[in-house]
């Protein structure tokens, strides 16, 4: 139990009535629109985004793994982290694509990019999944704030789940994503300031950084300061090979969309930016302030390490982080870091819940269910969806005991067998619908094989994580490979009307010469 | 350093040129040195402070070389948006034709 004094309560009391407060605040614009509940309106400066960006991707769970990943690898654990790293390229490449697409998700891309049937099966597909997804996304990050709970004040598990998930739907529910916006701005700036002084509090609570650097020295275990301080090309649980894999995934991962479960979130800050320029901008700048948080985290980890070293369970040390916080911040500080936690845990939960809903509201009720609906009752639809969205979760979340095991896994379904048919999709004209279609199904059935099934039977010995990826990667290719280059291409008309649209990258050249042939592209000259 | 075009017309900054693909390598290059700079810098390591100032350098040059583009292809872009939203809310209400 960790001791709370009256300033304490005070910090998170007055944090509480902030996050409500924006939901009142921007109740009146969230309920304008569509496009105002789910977009902000399509007008917000870079760094709102921005903000957003960071405060998502900072979530209850996310200390937790890395804590466990560099009190397990020492610093070269934050190249667990560089997934995140796919917007390096996909700022200048696919967000440029998809802002200009001006499609509110993923699924509506779908539409635009391919046709016909195959891609209202796609819309109708991805629509499904990203509900789901969102209620399996709230669920994991939502038990980690029940573990953060449990461990500072004895609750059962299911409390801190379900108290601050309910009461981010309040605003969430009220404004949409202008409040999910602004307060995620908010939470971005406390979250920040709360990771930076948590984090430094660590490191001096260890000794400063020098006695850290010393005394990992007198263990014998400098290695731990060394970003590359691999165990070997394939052996050890930290080899070069899935180093490489990680940097293959994520970099090149930016030419796709959707190769990086974080892709569908952003997909929605990308949206909501005012211009082409802005969107590249927030997504870039988010991921940039989020890598660098990684590594304020991995040096308090470290100074944990060299005071608590040799912790066999991985439940243990992936509290690290936390226990910093709580254990060695002085009293009336320890509530600023809850409130922090609150912030950081909230701010995701906020952003997912809105997403969820705007995939059910826009995809799912506007598209397939109720064509006519006013934006009134759009508005109403996307305030149900959040309350289906948030019950869903807390059922999910009761189900998660190892968030590690589940997140690796969740990774795998989404990102595996999918992330090459993710860029395709992206740079080759001639990748259709059923292609992409099939790829999907395809992986949902081979990483349950490949991850779960086959290694319980004794058929497929149990991978590391960097061979499953490979493997589900050529598996997944034999079958939509095939599927593709059987099927038709999608109608030249379409593809010409994307295209110039949106101006993809890659290998257009058919679909860019009809297009110069029709005069579109003005400044192209046509061939002979 | 005229290698590096920074007065665009709309039409040239369409496409897809010498100065995306800079970009494009510089970018992930930054995200490394600003993540293990600042990881090393807080252990007063020296390489860390070299790898960190490296990366913020980087991020100059890099918004340096895609800014200008950026802004030729936003401001373009913004004039036709109002005629692809329309189409975007016909599509999603199955309104004329669906393709």
């Amino acid at each position: 139990m960790v001791p709370f004094g009256f300033l304490d309560w005070l910090w998170v009391v007055l944090y509480l009535l902030i996050m409500v407060g924006a939901g009142v605040l921007f109740y009146r614009l969230g309920k304008r629109s569509e496009a105002d509940f789910f977009l902000a309106g399509r007008g917000l400066p870079w760094w709102l985004p921005a903000a957003s960006v960071y405060a998502t991707h900072t979530a209850t769970d996310t200390p937790m793994w890395m804590s466990g990943v560099v009190y397990k690898h020492g610093l070269a654990g934050i190249w667990y982290s560089f997934f995140a790293a796919w917007c390096a390229i996909s700022a200048f490449v696919t967000t440029r694509i998809f802002r200009r697409s001006l499609a509110y998700t993923q699924a509506e891309w779908n539409t635009i990019r391919f046709h016909g049937l195959g891609a209202e099966l796609l819309r109708g597909w991805m629509s499904g999944w990203q509900v789901f997804m969102s209620m399996f996304m709230l669920g994991w990050v939502g038990i980690a704030m029940g573990k953060v709970c449990e461990y500072a004040f004895g609750w059962p598990t299911w409390v801190g789940l379900i108290l601050f998930s309910t009461l981010c739907a309040v605003y969430v529910m009220a404004s949409g994503y202008w409040g999910v916006i602004m307060a995620d701005f908010l939470q971005g700036v406390i979250a920040f300031a709360v990771i930076l002084i948590v984090s430094l509090w660590g490191v001096f609570a260890a000794g400063g950084p020098t006695a850290i650097v010393n005394r990992l020295a007198a263990m014998g275990e400098s290695w731990r300061l060394d970003p590359f301080a691999f165990t070997g090309w394939f052996s050890g649980d930290f080899p070069i090979a899935w180093f490489l894999t990680m940097l293959f995934i994520a970099v090149l991962g930016g030419f796709g969309m959707g190769t990086n479960i974080d892709w569908y979130v952003e997909a929605q800050r990308i949206q909501s930016s005012r211009t082409v320029r802005d969107a590249s901008y927030s997504i870039w700048w988010g991921t940039a302030l989020v890598l660098t948080r990684n590594s304020l985290w991995a040096a308090a980890i470290l100074g944990f390490y060299v005071m608590f070293p040799n912790i066999p369970e991985a439940k243990e040390y992936e509290m690290a982080w936390f226990r910093v916080g709580f254990d060695y911040l002085p009293v009336g500080m320890v509530g600023f870091f809850f409130a922090g936690l609150i912030a950081i845990h909230i701010s995701t939960i906020a952003s997912v819940l809105n997403l969820g809903a705007m995939y059910f509201t826009r995809d799912l009720y506007l598209h397939y269910w109720n064509r006519a609906a006013s934006e009134e009752k759009l508005v109403t639809i996307g305030r149900v969806a959040t309350v289906i969205l948030l019950i869903g979760s807390f059922f999910y979340g009761l189900m998660m005991e190892e968030i590690t095991s589940w997140l690796i896994f969740a990774l795998w379904i989404m990102a595996a067998g999918v992330w090459l048919p993710n860029i395709l999709q992206v740079v080759w004209w001639r990748f259709n619908a059923w292609g992409y279609l099939v790829s999907w199904i395809a992986n949902l059935g081979l990483s349950w094989l490949v991850v779960w099934v086959l290694p319980y039977f004794g058929v497929l010995p149990e991978l590391p994580d960097y061979q499953q990826f490979w493997l589900l990667m050529v598996l997944g290719a034999l079958i939509y490979l095939p599927v593709t280059l059987a099927t038709r291409a999608e109608p030249m008309d379409h593809l010409v009307h994307y295209y110039v649209m949106s101006r993809p990258i890659g290998w257009w050249g058919p679909v860019r010469r009809e297009a110069a042939r029709r005069g579109l592209l003005a400044h192209v000259k046509v061939e002979a | 350093m005229s290698w590096i075009c920074r007065d665009w017309t709309p039409a040239d900054a369409d496409e897809w040129t010498r100065e995306d693909w800079i970009t494009i390598v510089i970018s992930p290059l930054v995200y490394v040195l600003l993540m293990v700079g600042t990881g090393l810098s807080l252990f007063l390591i020296p390489a860390g402070y070299i790898t960190l100032a490296a990366g913020v350098v980087l991020t100059g040059l890099m918004h340096w070389i895609i800014d200008p583009k950026l802004k030729v292809i936003s401001g373009e872009y913004e004039k036709k948006q109002r005629d692809y939203l329309e189409q975007l809310e016909k599509q999603a209400r199955w309104e004329g034709n669906n393709g």
